[in-house]
């Protein structure tokens, strides 16, 4: 049997390092001793997952219920407007939020977030279609989706172990650039392009970006305001 | 014998038990385990007769977990089983409600036979009661002669009504309602390590000694041994360099059935929360031991005890909250654990006591050993457990950090005491047997 040099404690026949501090057990008197039966048992289990297929059922049920009563309810009491499918559209936008996250649990949270985007997309295609409203949904509806979900995607791949400090910047960056490009959509709808107030906006983005990445690229500093706004 | 007949088929969870199942996630699971090393191997065949023989006394362990519209409820398991399983080495993995899985497991490894419990269906003293009958029922299959002594229960008789009361309703009873202040401790979180990891280290120490060593600070075991890990921890939270430090302090269960006549074997435990304030100034060894052992002695009394009891059955008596459903309120208690639960504590340390067997089974039981499963945040717990001259101490939990644990034994191999340690880490087994783990 061995002790540990560094904390004097015995350690089992065949360690092969101390379990307190991981020096390693180097006794030519006593070498660890490999055939002797380990204390724990070497094989692993693990338990199932917890499933969530039934919770997924339920609420596809009841996004499903929502939508057909609604419809029916269009079709035989209140024809006309078919108003139906914009409830009919939100569940299935409810749906695509709630269901999918619980059954594609290793999917990456991108993937997942595409699909939410897709459905905002869609969603706003179908109450473009139903208005006919062609000119607003191609000048602005889809643009400034397209344009928010490019943002939007871009910061949540490459906020990943990111530092708090990187991330800040990230959604200010990403703040300033989505703001540029909603008042450049609006003024081409309306007629010409005048950057104003976007550029104001990301002025003050920018200008609060840099701080942060001053004290992010200077360790010492960095190490100075973790001390300081520690919580 | 038709032990489960007076048995009713569906009862409620005592106050300790909603809390252990509204924390419930999917990671984590209030867990126990007790093992006993025995000074031969384990003849599984023997064991399991032993368990079949053993359960239909205690109907209060054959329950499933249900949840009803407003509280969850035990309900009579009449499936087969537990099956003695071959150990594994990641214990205490977390149950699963919506699985149906049992709440109580029993895994065999070589000398050692071990037994986990879902901290909702009985405290670790409750347990005990089982795992001792248990214990003796296998060794009578063996071929041993075990009396029905020391808290052993007969298993030819039938369950008796008062082992599954709810202790906790019976006394509360008291005029007053306390509640006491918990202000937020210093959390003993680290790294987690990967899902269903737990690291377990175990030190054995001799009791006499450890009992001279307490005895020379004027302490009892229990108290000297929660102020080493106190100081353990605050030594961690100085390394850390915070600015301001907080108050470390640790949840230590205390058996009522002392303080309150009762043969239950489900929950009977209250909290009492030795703390130091290292914002005060830096404590010795000596004035920590102080600390605790005041505190002990302060606060465990009956009737402060009793006012602790009444508040918390008082909480789930208020109507507006009954009516409440039961996702929306565990969900709720969950946010309130959160939030004051676990911040009040910056560990758990557990002492059962000492194991008292019969004289006819002390020879075939080398130790016991007792372990924590990890029940919400990562962060390491301490339990201890003693039988004849060695005192079991277990580190448990999910984080890859082992330096309470270390600060812990070398204190005690500082107050001279002789320290074996062992541990179920991966850089613990020598090379080649670790390169055909992974
Ligand atoms: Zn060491």
């Amino acid at each position: 049997m061995s002790y540990c040099v560094n904390c004097g404690v015995e350690l089992d026949r065949d360690a092969a390092a101390c379990p307190l501090c991981q020096t390693p057990v180097i006794n030519p008197v006593c070498p660890p001793d490999p055939q002797a039966i380990p204390n724990f048992p070497m094989e692993r289990q693990e338990v199932e997952p917890v499933d969530h297929r039934e919770l997924a059922i339920l609420l596809s049920a009841m996004t499903v219920c929502t939508g057909v009563c609604c419809g029916l309810l269009n079709f035989v009491l209140w024809r006309g407007v078919p108003w139906s499918l914009f409830v009919v559209g939100a569940c299935a936008v409810l749906w695509v939020w709630l269901v999918p996250p619980l059954l594609l649990r290793r999917a990456p949270s991108a993937v997942l977030l595409l699909l939410d985007l897709l459905a905002v997309g869609g969603l706003l295609v179908l109450i473009g279609t139903v208005l006919q409203g062609s000119v607003w949904l191609s000048g602005i509806a889809l643009p400034v989706w397209a344009g928010f979900s490019l943002i939007l995607l871009t910061i949540w791949m490459a906020a990943k172990n990111r530092s708090f400090l990187s991330r800040a910047m990230l959604i200010l960056g990403g703040l300033a650039l989505f703001l540029v490009w909603l008042e450049f959509i609006i003024d081409r709808f309306l007629g010409t392009y005048r950057p104003m107030w976007s550029l104001i906006a990301a002025a003050v983005a920018v200008t609060l970006m840099l701080p942060l990445a001053v004290v992010r690229t200077r360790p010492n500093l960095r190490r100075q305001v973790r001390r300081r706004f520690h919580f | 014998m038709e032990p489960c007949a007076s048995q009713p088929s569906w009862y409620h969870l005592d106050n300790a038990a909603m809390m252990y199942s509204a924390i419930q996630r999917g990671n984590y699971s209030a867990l126990y385990r007790f093992s006993a090393v025995m000074t031969d191997p384990v003849d599984p065949q023997c064991l399991q007769r032993a368990i079949d023989k053993t359960l239909p006394r205690f109907p209060g362990f054959q329950v499933k977990i249900r949840r009803g519209f407003f509280w969850y409820y035990f309900e009579r398991d009449d499936g087969p089983g537990p099956v003695l399983q071959r150990d594994i080495r990641n214990p205490c993995q977390p149950v699963r409600f919506q699985n149906h899985d049992k709440l109580i497991r029993f895994f065999y490894y070589e000398k050692r036979i071990s037994m986990e419990v879902f901290h909702a269906l009985a405290d670790g003293g409750g347990a005990l009661v089982l795992f001792k009958t248990l214990l003796a029922v296998y060794l009578r299959e063996m071929g041993h002669a075990v009396p029905n002594t020391h808290g052993i229960l007969d298993v030819t008789q039938p369950p008796q009504p008062e082992e599954w009361e709810d202790a906790y309703a019976r006394y509360a009873h008291s005029r007053v309602h306390l509640s006491m202040s918990e202000p937020k401790a210093y959390a003993c979180t680290g790294t987690p390590e990967p899902f269903y990891t737990l690291n377990v280290t175990m030190g054995f120490v001799s009791v006499r000694e450890l009992h001279a060593a307490a005895k020379g600070h004027g302490a009892s075991i229990t108290e000297y041994l929660a102020a080493i890990l106190l100081q353990s921890i605050l030594i961690r939270q100085r390394r850390e360099g915070h600015r301001r430090e907080l108050p470390v302090s640790l949840a230590a269960p205390i058996n009522l059935r002392p303080y309150f006549p009762s043969t239950t074997l489900r929950n009977f435990i209250l909290t009492v929360r030795p703390s130091i304030n290292p914002e005060l100034g830096d404590y010795t060894l000596d004035e920590i031991i102080a600390q605790v052992h005041h505190h002990m002695r302060l606060h465990i009394t009956r009737q402060e005890m009793q006012a602790v009891i009444t508040k918390n059955v008082s909480l789930q008596h208020i109507l507006p909250l009954q009516l409440v459903p039961s996702p929306v309120k565990n969900f709720a208690m969950d946010l309130g654990y959160r939030i004051a639960g676990s911040r009040p504590y910056s560990t758990t340390f557990t002492n059962p006591g000492i194991f008292q067997v019969p004289e006819e089974m002390e020879s075939l039981i080398h130790h016991m050993e007792v372990v924590l499963g990890q029940s919400y945040t990562p962060r390491v717990n301490c339990a201890a457990i003693s039988f004849g001259d060695i005192m079991e101490i277990t580190f448990a939990g999910t984080v890859r950090e082992s330096d309470v644990e270390r600060e812990f034994f070398r204190t005690l191999v500082r107050e001279g005491l002789h320290v074996k340690v062992t541990s179920n880490r991966k850089e613990c087994v020598p090379c080649h047997t670790a390169s055909t783990v992974e």
